[in-house]
């Protein structure tokens, strides 16, 4: 059917020439050899060894991914862990809901204002100040993580722990903490020269 | 119902359309509105206060939201939100009626080429 021995895709071998024929080793003892051993041999084309590479076994997800990506992103955002320590629970010196709370932003005024509410969601965390400016309730929600905040200053503490986390009774006008402009102000001047120094 | 911030002579207005979107209108949104109540009513007006006032009771005009009870997401991911919606009134073109704001208004304005009503603002958040 087909003209050349190579197109024989079935042969396992191709046909070469004699390339050399095989020496008798010379230990043998001579009365074991046959007179006559000239047979050639076909010596197949040298191939270089094939290796399979093995790979490692894959990994698989880590058990919690959630987990894991949050806390590679918190080391992005937070690497000392200020932030986190900060609103954690299980921080006694934390901020908790009702402290007064001052927000320096890279770009804008700072805000401060009763801190009503900390949403914790990982990185997603968030927390709600609530100040009077011109006489108008204006309500803030502030990333915890949120590159775009240079600093969060605890300004006062409230005197008595709030008894609930959402301190939403803090909109009706009979519990509104109105404006806290004259508390910050009086921290600004008693805290901030001093820190300033320290820089 | 909406308070109007500016001394146009409106204290109270209506939100009867909002222009250019489907949605309820937000901070920077212009709106129709019709007045409902006018500020310092009486007859012990000044002559250059009665000379003030722009509007009536009964008056359709053009509004900007200024501050909105819903909150706000702004582009850093925080939101603001305000204790009450207001407005500021304007003309077909675009310019305040009145000369000046008495209160609070949303930085959003700066986005929304309201420059005007920025600078007349005591205060921006």
């Amino acid at each position: 059917m087909m003209s050349g021995p190579s197109s024989l895709r079935s042969m396992a071998s191709c046909w070469t020439s004699l390339t050399q024929s095989l020496k008798v080793p010379t230990l043998l003892k001579p009365t074991l050899l046959p007179t006559t051993f000239t047979r050639n041999f076909i010596v197949a084309p040298k191939r270089e060894k094939r290796r399979i590479k093995i790979h490692p076994p894959i990994k698989g997800p880590p058990k919690n991914p959630l987990q894991a990506l949050t806390t590679q992103a918190l080391q992005t955002l937070d690497p000392n862990g200020t932030r986190q320590k900060m609103f954690s629970r299980h921080n006694k010196d934390s901020i908790r809901p009702g402290d007064i709370v001052q927000v320096r932003r890279r770009n804008g005024d700072p805000f401060s204002g009763v801190l009503l509410n900390i949403r914790r969601r990982g990185v997603d965390s968030a927390f709600l100040l609530r100040d009077h400016l011109t006489r108008v309730g204006v309500e803030m929600w502030f990333k915890l993580y949120s590159p775009a905040i240079e600093d969060i200053d605890l300004v006062q503490r409230k005197a008595k722990r709030a008894r609930r986390a959402k301190l939403y009774y803090m909109r009706q006008p009979k519990h509104d903490f109105g404006s806290v402009a004259n508390v910050v102000k009086e921290y600004t001047r008693r805290v901030r020269p001093t820190q300033r120094q320290r820089k | 119902m909406l308070t109007c911030i500016d001394n146009s002579g409106a204290a109270l207005v209506e939100c009867a359309q909002v222009l250019k979107r489907k949605k309820p209108a937000g901070i920077g949104d212009k709106i129709v509105v019709v007045i409902q109540k006018q500020r310092s009513l009486g007859h012990d007006l000044s002559a250059a206060a009665q000379a003030a006032v722009k509007v009536r009771r009964g008056d359709v005009c053009h509004a900007v939201v200024v501050r909105t009870k819903k909150k706000y997401r702004r582009p850093d991911g925080s939101y603001i939100r305000f204790d009450d919606n207001a407005c500021v009134l304007v003309n077909k073109s675009g310019d305040p009626l009145g000369t000046r704001l008495n209160s609070v208004v949303g930085e959003e304005l700066r986005r929304k080429k309201w420059s005007k009503i920025l600078s007349l603002a005591p205060m921006n958040v």
